[in-house]
């Protein structure tokens, strides 16, 4: 399982995938950073977490995830390459926990290297550590609950583009959903707002930001991925009986 | 050892294969032949794990496949049909890749994967991206692959395809040399190919098994008879005649026009010593044989005979619709257009 892990994150940076993944996930951050102390009211620099982390993991998870996601499963099969892996001695759950830590890393080395904004907010002024800390894990979970769905839907298609253009498709369904909540319609209807806000990854990312860790939202967020996980393993074994 | 029983696959209602029993001894070649979409690939691919099947058992070194898959899959090298390798990465890191998937010890596997690209002449290739290499490279590459982790039984799925004659008779060698310590299952639509290295032979066709046997058996018992490729300068229709008429000639097939006045014929003859009376036979007739060439068993006629023969009985309605599909369709199927693409297409 370790060798397959190494070769899939091998693959990430030897083509140019994870450096344009890391290079826009910082741009992004830069970005909000920089509109950030433009529109700051005082002079004391103060952390502001919410906004700072709210549109940032919007646009890294609707646009960047599914970049990195898009190939794992779909150019396997593309290639012929996934005979290779399951006439192999692993099993489907080890490969596709294989590539879900795979691209996990590289999410985490984005975030390591997205430290630098803190850090610099901390040397002229004011971070607030517990909500860092809070946001930081939110936006891991977050970011991992996407990866686990680009995976799913790489596992349902053949050609890498289209893997990525229907995981975009589904974060954007997402993102309306999410939208659509803070409406006064749906507001108006409190039994279907009700169940849409317990799906809500946004709501509970919010509670991050705050400096919230609650024990709910990481069990939900954990749940997502594994199900998602769990969805990748059955649509690979599923296929195995009706692939010809 | 691998022991297949019953085994039967399904895709949808349509079988793909249907009851197969037969076995791998230690340290043998064995044959898998049969036309394109016989059923070669589905079954090969049910051997390794890729594939589940619908019912029956594959033990492999006393491991079953379905219950015991790692174990199993621990003792088997698989070339599939296209070669399984990555593009974008270089042979040597492929290759190390594939051993420590197969679960071959870090400190070993430089060393091991050293002695398998000397084994296949790729030594010169472990530093370049498999992209680049040529497609009889890419085989070879996908060959090592099969043979990383010594397992005990490798399964090649027509390893052949698209090599040049000099890369096959390399890899006729290999599965020869592969032989002393190891069991091998081919898979080939090509006779020749399979005659020349295997100890016995499984021939397929509509996922049923035609015969298990080997090669001299096969011969001996289908009663196969030499077939002698004559030329000669005449008008075709009194050779025939001439040629038919004389004892022992069983059949004159085959009437290709040369040049004018010129036809070749495929003579198929009770035994040898009749080539004699059909020559003075023609002879007396005045008419010139150019050359006599050829004398072969028509093993391929073993083959094209079973494969041509109507499958037994039909188990389903789909079944019958699919047989009258292929009916209609022109027949002469096995014997040239065998490398036609739409043909490759249907293989599962």
């Amino acid at each position: 399982m370790f060798s397959l892990y190494k070769k899939e994150l091998q693959g990430y940076f030897l083509s140019p995938i994870a450096y344009v993944f890391i290079a826009l996930v910082t741009l992004i951050f830069s970005g909000f950073f920089v509109w950030w102390i433009f529109t700051a009211s005082s002079t004391q620099v103060e952390f502001q977490f919410s906004y700072f982390f709210y549109y940032n993991i919007l646009l890294t998870t609707i646009l960047l995830i599914p970049i990195l996601t898009m190939r794992a499963f779909a150019e396997e099969r593309k290639n012929g390459t996934e005979v290779l892996l399951l006439s192999s001695p692993l099993s489907v759950s080890k490969i596709v926990i294989a590539k879900f830590l795979a691209v996990a890393t590289v999410l985490i080395i984005a975030m390591v290297i997205s430290f630098i904004y803190p850090i610099t907010a901390a040397i002229h002024g004011y971070v607030v550590i517990p909500n860092l800390i809070a946001s930081y894990v939110g936006y891991l979970l977050y970011g991992l609950a996407y990866i686990a769905l680009g995976l799913m839907v790489s596992s349902f298609v053949a050609t890498p583009g289209l893997a990525m253009l229907l995981s975009v498709a589904v974060s954007l369904v997402l993102f309306f959903m999410e939208l659509m909540l803070g409406s006064s319609f749906l507001a108006s209807l409190p039994v279907l707002s009700d169940i849409l806000y317990w799906f809500s990854n946004q709501a509970k990312f919010e509670n991050f930001t705050q400096g919230f860790c609650q024990l709910s939202d990481l069990v939900c967020y954990i749940t997502e991925i594994a199900v998602f996980l769990l969805w990748t393993i059955i649509s690979i074994e599923k296929r195995r009986f009706s692939r010809s | 050892m691998v022991e297949i029983k019953h085994l039967t696959k399904y895709y949808g209602n349509k079988a793909a294969v249907k009851d197969i029993s037969f076995t791998i001894k230690d340290n043998e070649i064995l044959g898998f032949l049969g036309p394109n979409g016989a059923g070669k690939s589905t079954t090969l691919n049910i051997i390794c794990g890729v594939i589940p099947s619908t019912s029956g058992t594959v033990t492999i070194n006393g491991y079953d496949i379905e219950n015991d898959p790692v174990k199993a899959k621990k003792c088997i090298g698989f070339l599939p049909e296209i070669p399984p390798v990555y593009t974008d990465m270089k042979v040597g890191e492929y290759l190390m890749f594939v051993a420590g998937l197969r679960g071959v010890p870090a400190s070993e596997r430089r060393s091991h994967i050293e002695r398998v690209m000397r084994r296949l002449n790729i030594e010169d290739m472990s530093k370049r991206l498999i992209g680049n290499l040529s497609k009889g490279y890419r085989q070879r590459v996908g060959f090592a692959q099969a043979l990383i982790g010594d397992p005990k039984i490798i399964i090649l799925d027509e390893p052949t395809v698209g090599l040049d004659p000099s890369q096959l008779a390399e890899v006729r060698n290999l599965i020869m040399d592969l032989k002393r310590d190891h069991s091998v299952i081919f898979s080939s639509h090509i006779l020749s190919e399979i005659s020349a290295v295997c100890d016995r032979v499984v021939i397929i066709n509509h996922g049923e098994i035609q015969a298990i046997d080997t090669i001299a058996n096969l011969e001996s018992s289908s009663g196969a008879n030499t077939v002698l490729k004559i030329k000669v300068q005449g008008s075709s229709r009194e050779v025939a005649k001439t040629a038919s008429q004389v004892e022992g000639v069983i059949r004159v097939s085959n009437i290709t026009f040369v040049k004018t006045g010129i036809y070749t014929y495929d003579v198929e003859i009770a035994d040898k010593d009749v080539r004699q009376s059909l020559l003075s036979a023609l002879l007396i007739k005045k008419l010139d044989v150019l050359e006599v060439s050829e004398e072969r068993k028509s093993l391929e006629q073993i083959f094209v005979g079973m494969v041509n023969k109507p499958a037994g009985k039909k188990k389903s309605l789909q079944d019958l619709l699919d047989e009258m599909e292929d009916e209609s369709e022109p027949s002469a199927a096995e014997e040239d257009s065998q490398e036609s693409s739409d043909q490759e297409n249907e293989e599962v």
